[in-house]
């Protein structure tokens, strides 16, 4: 099979760094070129020393590799539709990242513009490729449990704000700037807009959709933030199963530039942690877990030092299929419609103090 | 006495009583009741668990600073208790380590064997309590309480694990068994019937505990009422008034 020609966008993504192994690594790609959002991204991305070119404009980018078939958009959600709309007129292929926008018809265009060019759009939601997600919907298909009556899930990281900015704007994150309620001075756009992957999950898990959503924001444990750190979820599948989601910025971190180790103040950095109550049991899994342990330097605090399988590899493997084999990924924008209509309909009902239906 | 294996909790609620000289009487009935006078007393026996009075330490002391999050979870065999009193339980230690009453919870249910509720204290803590009693029949109970503040988390959970941990292990030809006993002085009881024997050997020890913990069972029944009626009220019930 000819190697992909990709590029990676703007950079600015939390994600971006996960992709340059596999970049390199893996024999189904050709890494052509990268762009920057800006000087500063750019100095960051020049000290891997990654051999790829650097540009400083995506037009620049595209003109200098009329070849590329396919990017990577590592950019804040404001950006998403535009780069959709820039990569669909020239037929590039594209992964995105998890959230394409919350502005749902800015989704609708972008699946337009996608289905009228006839490119692959992926979503990154990388929890589908990871070996214990394997395993537990392995462990669900066989029966283990029987037929699931409810699902408690934790995706719960430090918050990526220091290194990546824009996670902390409500217009960059969220797409504009809407108060979380009435009786609150802060705004859509935190770690909620971080963290799709447990709603994605429920719904494969269960084979179902998501019926309504209840959602309360707790005090900021960083009180500075313009948008939400601390939120929970609950409501209820359209068959009936009863779910509770966390999906905070629960874990304290040292306000880093560039993401590095001594990152973490609480030792574990990012937990994806699930308890699902079945007809016959229950199943309680650590899909990070279990990992090596140290407090050594920088700061002699006991860390978790993370040991879990690269899953961007299947994510990569997957995307080149789909675009070799005119295949539709798992994580298209048509199916991740419903996940993002859910984590707006917990927005509303945080101002709504109210259950909120999904559409 | 200091190496006494007991197995009965009167046997060694009488033995705390005489040890301690207190002069309220007192016994535990066969069913794991606390009787005084003949009449059966309401106890509130987790509040007596080491890891519960030191999270609440660890809260009160202000070890932790400025708290948002409580994240609560009891998971637990349908022959070990009803779902109602699972939350009960976890309802109360909210209030109690969060030192405020709660004021508003909505909650889902899905019939008597899970819930999944949000709760707000009226000191605008959050807590997730998740309940389920879908565990096999003898299975050790499963649950994690976590404190989260923007100085520091305190949990009764190890961090990087999701089931609590035992003190001893052994693994044997017979087959595998764990341990984690919790109080020397009355030796040989399980943990449930350890914090029987506390519960009860405090109240009678302050007497006063006797109308307040009664006062407050009867509060938490009243919550977890207005948790059942919540998902048909489509909102976060309001909890204020209950008492």
């Amino acid at each position: 099979m000819k190697p992909l020609k990709i590029a990676v966008m703007s950079l600015t993504h939390g994600h971006t760094r996960k992709y340059y192994q596999t970049l390199k690594d893996n024999p189904k790609l050709d890494w052509v070129a990268v762009c920057a959002e800006n000087d500063e991204v750019r100095d960051i991305f020049e000290v891997g020393d990654h051999g790829v070119p650097c540009y400083m404009s995506e037009t620049e980018m595209f003109d200098a590799h009329p070849e590329l078939e396919a990017v990577v958009l590592a950019s804040a959600n404001i950006d998403h539709l535009r780069q959709v709309e820039e990569c669909a007129e020239r037929s590039i292929n594209i992964l995105s990242m998890k959230i394409p926008t919350f502005n749902m018809a800015e989704y609708d265009r972008m699946i337009k513009v996608v289905d009228d060019a006839g490119i692959v759009c992926q979503i990154e939601l990388e929890m589908h490729y990871n070996p214990v997600v394997h395993r537990l919907k392995k462990l669900i298909a066989d029966g283990e449990i029987g037929k699931i009556i409810s699902v408690q899930a934790t995706n719960i990281t430090l918050s990526p704000v220091w290194a990546f900015p824009w996670q902390g704007s409500p217009e960059e994150s969220y797409g504009k700037r809407v108060p979380l309620n009435d009786a609150s001075s802060r705004f859509r756009g935190g770690a909620l807009c971080d963290h799709p992957h447990i709603f994605d999950l429920i719904r494969w898990l269960t084979n179902s959709d998501i019926d309504f959503v209840f959602s309360e924001i707790a005090p900021n444990i960083r009180p500075e933030l313009e948008v939400e750190d601390m939120l929970l979820v609950n409501g209820k599948m359209k068959d009936g199963t009863i779910f509770l989601l966390d999906p905070s910025w629960s874990r304290m971190e040292e306000r880093l530039k560039v993401p590095a180790p001594g990152w973490e103040v609480f030792p574990k950095r990012m937990e994806v942690n699930l308890t699902i109550s079945g007809e016959k049991g229950i199943l309680v899994a650590d899909c990070f877990g279990p990992n090596v342990y140290h407090n050594g330097a920088p700061n002699d605090r006991y860390t978790v030092q993370y040991t879990y399988f690269d899953e961007w590899i299947g994510l990569i493997d997957e995307f080149v299929d789909c675009i070799r084999n005119n295949k539709q990924p798992q994580i298209n924008l048509k199916w991740h419609r419903q996940t993002i209509e859910a984590m707006n309909s917990c927005y509303k009902s945080i101002a709504s103090t109210r259950a909120e239906k999904v559409i | 006495m200091g190496n006494s294996f007991f197995t009965s909790p009167d046997k060694a609620l009488q033995y705390l009583l005489e040890k301690y000289q207190v002069k309220q009487p007192g016994s535990i009935t066969d069913d794991g009741v606390l009787e005084v006078d003949g009449k059966g007393i309401t106890l509130l026996p987790w509040r007596m668990e080491r890891r519960f009075i030191e999270l609440k330490k660890i809260i009160d002391d202000n070890t932790l600073e400025d708290i948002s999050t409580f994240r609560f979870a009891l998971l637990t065999s349908s022959s070990t208790a009803s779902l109602d009193d699972l939350i009960l339980q976890e309802l109360d230690i909210c209030e109690w380590l969060g030192n405020s009453p709660i004021a508003r919870i909505f909650a889902v249910f899905h019939e008597d064997n899970a819930m999944n509720a949000i709760v707000k204290l009226e000191n605008r803590f959050s807590c997730s309590v998740e309940c389920s009693t879908m565990l096999p029949a003898g299975a050790a109970n499963i649950d994690r309480h976590e404190i989260i503040a923007r100085r520091g988390v305190a949990s009764d959970q190890v961090v990087d694990t999701h089931v609590p941990q035992s003190s001893i292990y052994t693994y044997t030809p017979n087959n595998e068994q764990c341990f984690t006993d919790v109080d020397a002085e009355i030796f040989g009881l399980s943990p449930k019937n350890i914090y029987l024997v506390r519960a009860s050997f405090q109240v009678l020890s302050e007497p006063r505990l006797i109308d307040e913990w009664a006062m407050q069972y009867r509060r938490l029944l009243g919550l977890v009422k207005i948790a059942r009626h919540s998902e048909t009220d489509n909102k976060s019930s309001n909890c204020r008034g209950c008492v």
